[in-house]
């Protein structure tokens, strides 16, 4: 039996041996001294600037499933843009603020009422692999890609556009069949990625071989992908923006697991992640070498409201004493804390406070009062039963959003209304509440982004109700509205579009067709020793640094 | 013997025709819709139609059957929705490291779960034993998951001796004899979490059975002829004891790749049991059937192997 055992600690003595093999860091390079770029401010929230700025290092991210490719301009989904985003760039950059900012295009002229738009491209820019960038990479990315495949692009222009013209290789001009105001908004890298013509023509863009092992002109070049483990790029020494980007490498890293994330996090094997869990906040706010900051975009979709659907199908919902009940009977203050552990704020219109123009708080604020809800059931016909429960409705909502659904049945109970919660996986609740429409209510973040035109339209308008996944889930029918969407996406000038906008909202805060709960924010955690991350963009280690010390 | 082999081998194909049908229909007919995944959100109506048409999701479900299997025949396993390249190309990416974490809990579980049954066989009752039992009966009451983030949390983090995620160490990449090393450092703390589960059952099977050979007559004529202790275990015990512990190692291979799901999403394994998650997230279907298929071909083959390992082990067994 010594045998046995000797076998045994043999394995054991493995392991521990295994254990001690210390982990080689690579060198970093440091060069002192250069100035941070314009429009490059890290997260003010909570990273304190010290110092400029240093170049070199690398940046590991986790990123929670495997991108599968790396062609941002056929999907609109957030772990391919999450990692390919940082290869590519748009014509137009967004800033904090979502302002539109000088990407690939150094300028533009808005001509003919906002029906032309002129933008001249930068002269300096090659492809990774050395092919100068010109306007027909330009003309070929949307006609070829982006109006065919990026849904979300495709669907906003593709009716609007009359032409896109290269008087030259360094002009491309826009030319819309009526004012088209928002086209700025939807140009950066997250919403239409420049492709380069030379590798993708003649090819099926959604099975191109370039698809894993692409070329851009973004801040970093491409250097491997394994599927399932990593995705690694290093620095385009040759960007167009200069001094840009200081790290040498940042390697993306799949892991699914949120608590792993943090774990990884704090033990320093990574450095970003993209979502800390509400929970684990205050945790992570007490390490001193982990920073977080609070924002409301990314480049997954942004500005996005927790959005309570009535479908008004149901006979029930078409009674706008129940809706404006629902309305009353439910704490988003509550949902707010409790749920979402105080990132965001209490929505108080279809439109999010983040498109700050074009945002307001209309009248009536439908306050928390559960005594009002019981008065509007009660007009409406509704009496409590022998059980004190007036009716029975359900909610399907991705299993995500239990707390949700948990504080909602809470909430509803008070007044009588049994709510029977039905999580069901992505894919099944958006055949089921889109395809099927078998639900009386349900839960989704609806993603405003950067313009009412790109995130708000579509849950609103009467054409947009059918199998369309995120669409217009309430059924809702308003002429009205119809035309005032309409009449604002051809407005050019941004005051008279706001009180377009202003209007609908109005209308809709009046009508209920939805509950709108809470303005989600997610939080951002990073290792104190980097900073300069753009975290509502894609780009958003562009101007992103280390310091030595970590 | 070879004739029954073929045979074995020839009655594989129907089974797993047979298993592809079922799957196919379950897939299928369970709620959940792949567009998402297939075309991205914010399109309008056409657009959907459009890429419906393209992947063939507007065709009746058995017309979509047909052309499945057709293609299959011909080689095609089809283009998974998610990653744009074909399902062979994707699955054969992944599995290796699915394979080594599984080998490796699988030989671990075995050799010590069979040495540890032993050990606890050869003095009932006594206080080694009494150890290896409840120990067994903690390691099998814990399901994979916690044991993981526990894992984590104890030897990663409180202790840091082993790397928290990943198959190799992201900021360095080790080449030759090095990289051996990183990915047995990273291996560790996957395989401990397959290896305890496997472990627990194996060796409370062994030492059973163990018990129940060590009562025969042979066993006692073999001590009278005066064979050592070491003789008797593993020249005459161990051999009819191990037939109900080979059954059930046979049998893991399928727990196997359920417990490779748990596992290597919490270490961030980048191999196939993760691979089946996001499939079946994203409503992947031709990759979820490569995967259905693959995991249903492992099972039949190592049943196979299971069979064959017996006709070794005891020569009363005999295939003809």
């Amino acid at each position: 039996m010594s045998g046995r055992c000797g076998a045994l600690l043999f394995g054991l003595l493995a392991f521990a041996l295994i254990a001690c093999v210390p982990v080689v860091e690579p060198p970093r390079a440091v060069e002192e001294g250069q100035a941070p770029p314009e429009g490059g401010e890290p997260l003010s929230a909570s990273a304190p600037e010290e110092g400029a700025p240093v170049s070199g290092g690398t940046l590991v991210v986790a990123v929670t499933a495997d991108p599968g490719h790396l062609n941002p301009a056929i999907t609109t989904g957030f772990n391919v843009h999450a990692v390919a985003d940082s290869l590519f760039n748009g014509l137009v950059g967004l800033d904090a603020n979502a302002n539109p900012v000088p990407d690939l295009a150094e300028g533009w002229e808005i001509q003919d009422d906002g029906r032309t738009y002129v933008f001249h491209l930068r002269r300096n820019v090659r492809w990774h692999d050395g092919e100068p960038f010109t306007a027909a990479d330009v003309r070929f990315t949307f006609q070829e890609v982006l109006l065919k495949y990026h849904s979300r692009t495709k669907a906003g222009l593709e009716n609007v556009l009359a032409a896109i013209e290269t008087p030259d290789d360094y002009t491309v001009v826009f030319r819309f069949r009526e004012p088209y105001a928002p086209l700025l908004q939807r140009l950066n890298v997250t919403e239409a990625p420049i492709l380069p013509r030379h590798i993708y023509q003649g090819t099926d863009p959604q099975q191109a071989e370039a698809n894993l092992n692409p070329i851009g002109t973004g801040p970093f070049r491409f250097v491997s992908y394994t599927p399932g483990e990593e995705v690694r790029v290093v620095r385009n020494d040759d960007y167009f923006k200069e001094g840009l980007p200081y790290l040498d490498q940042v390697i993306f890293r799949v892991i699914p697991d949120p608590s792993t994330q943090l774990a990884a996090l704090e033990q320093g094997e990574i450095d970003y992640v993209w979502r800390v869990p509400g929970p684990d906040i205050p945790r992570l706010a007490a390490d001193p070498e982990i920073e977080l900051a609070q924002v409301a975009s990314g480049p997954g979709g942004g500005f996005c409201i927790m959005t309570l659907t009535f479908n008004l199908e149901r006979p029930l919902f078409q009674d706008l004493r129940v809706r404006q009940a629902f309305a009353h009977a439910i704490n988003r203050q509550q949902l707010l804390e409790q749920v979402q552990f105080g990132q965001g704020r209490v929505a108080t219109s279809p439109i999010a406070s983040g498109i700050a123009w074009a945002h307001i708080d209309p009248e009536p604020t439908y306050e928390y009062d559960p005594a009002k809800a019981n008065r509007l059931l009660d007009e409406a016909g509704h009496p409590p039963g022998p059980d004190g429960i007036r009716f029975q409705v359900d909610i399907v909502h991705f299993p995500v959003f239990n707390r949700w659904s948990q504080v909602l049945r809470e909430n509803l109970a008070q007044v009588g209304v049994d709510l029977v919660i039905r999580p069901l996986d992505r894919s099944a609740a958006v055949e089921t509440i889109f395809v099927a429409r078998d639900f009386d209510t349900n839960l989704i973040s609806y993603c405003n982004n950067t313009d009412p035109e790109i995130g708000v339209r579509r849950m609103y308008v009467s054409t947009n109700i059918g199998p369309i996944p995120f669409s217009n889930g309430a059924a809702y029918v308003n002429p009205r509205i119809d035309a005032l969407f309409q009449q604002a996406a051809a407005t050019a000038d941004r005051g008279r579009r706001a009180q377009i906008y202003a209007e609908i909202q109005r209308i809709l805060k009046a009508e209920l067709p939805y509950l709108w709960l809470v303005e989600n924010a997610f939080t951002v955690g990073h290792r104190a020793h980097c900073r300069g991350f753009q975290a509502w963009s894609g780009h958003f280690a562009e101007t992103a640094w280390c310091s030595v010390e970590g | 013997m070879t004739r029954y082999l073929v045979r074995r081998l020839l009655q594989i194909v129907p089974k797993l025709v047979g298993i592809g049908v079922v799957s196919f229909s379950l897939i299928h007919l369970a709620p959940g819709d792949p567009i998402v995944a297939l075309a991205g959100e914010y399109g309008d109506a056409a657009y959907y139609a459009f890429m419906r048409a393209k992947f063939g999701l507007d065709r009746p479900l058995g017309e979509q059957l047909l052309i499945y299997l057709g293609n299959v025949l011909r080689g095609d396993w089809g283009i998974s929705y998610t990653h744009g390249r074909p399902v062979a190309q994707v699955i054969l990416s992944r599995l290796p490291a699915t394979l080594l974490l599984m080998a490796t809990a699988l030989a671990l579980s075995s050799t010590l779960g069979v040495a540890l049954g032993m050990w606890a066989a050869r003095r009932p009752h006594s206080g080694s034993d009494l150890a290896i039992r409840v120990l067994c009966l903690v390691g099998y009451a814990l399901p994979v998951f916690w044991s993981a983030q526990m894992l984590i949390l104890l030897l990663a983090l409180q202790v840091p001796l082993f790397p928290v995620q990943g198959m190799t160490t992201a900021r360095y990449r080790y080449q030759g004899l090095e990289y051996v090393w990183d990915v047995a450092r990273h291996m560790v703390l996957p395989v401990a979490a397959m290896t305890l589960h496997q472990l627990a059952l194996i060796t409370r099977l062994t030492r059973t059975n163990l018990l129940e050979t060590l009562a025969a007559d042979f066993v006692r004529t073999a001590y009278a002829k005066g064979l050592s202790e070491w003789r008797v275990l593993h020249g005459h015990a161990l051999r009819n004891a191990l037939l109900p512990v080979i059954t059930v190692i046979g049998g893991r291979v399928g727990f196997m790749f359920t417990g490779a799901v748990l596992t290597e999403t919490v270490f961030a394994w980048p191999g196939i049991g993760r691979l089946l998650v996001s499939a079946t997230l994203n409503r992947d279907f031709p990759l979820l059937m490569g995967l259905f298929t693959l995991v249903s071909a492992a099972v039949l083959v190592s049943n196979l192997v299971t069979d064959l390992v017996y006709a070794w082990l005891d020569p009363r067994i005999r295939y003809g």
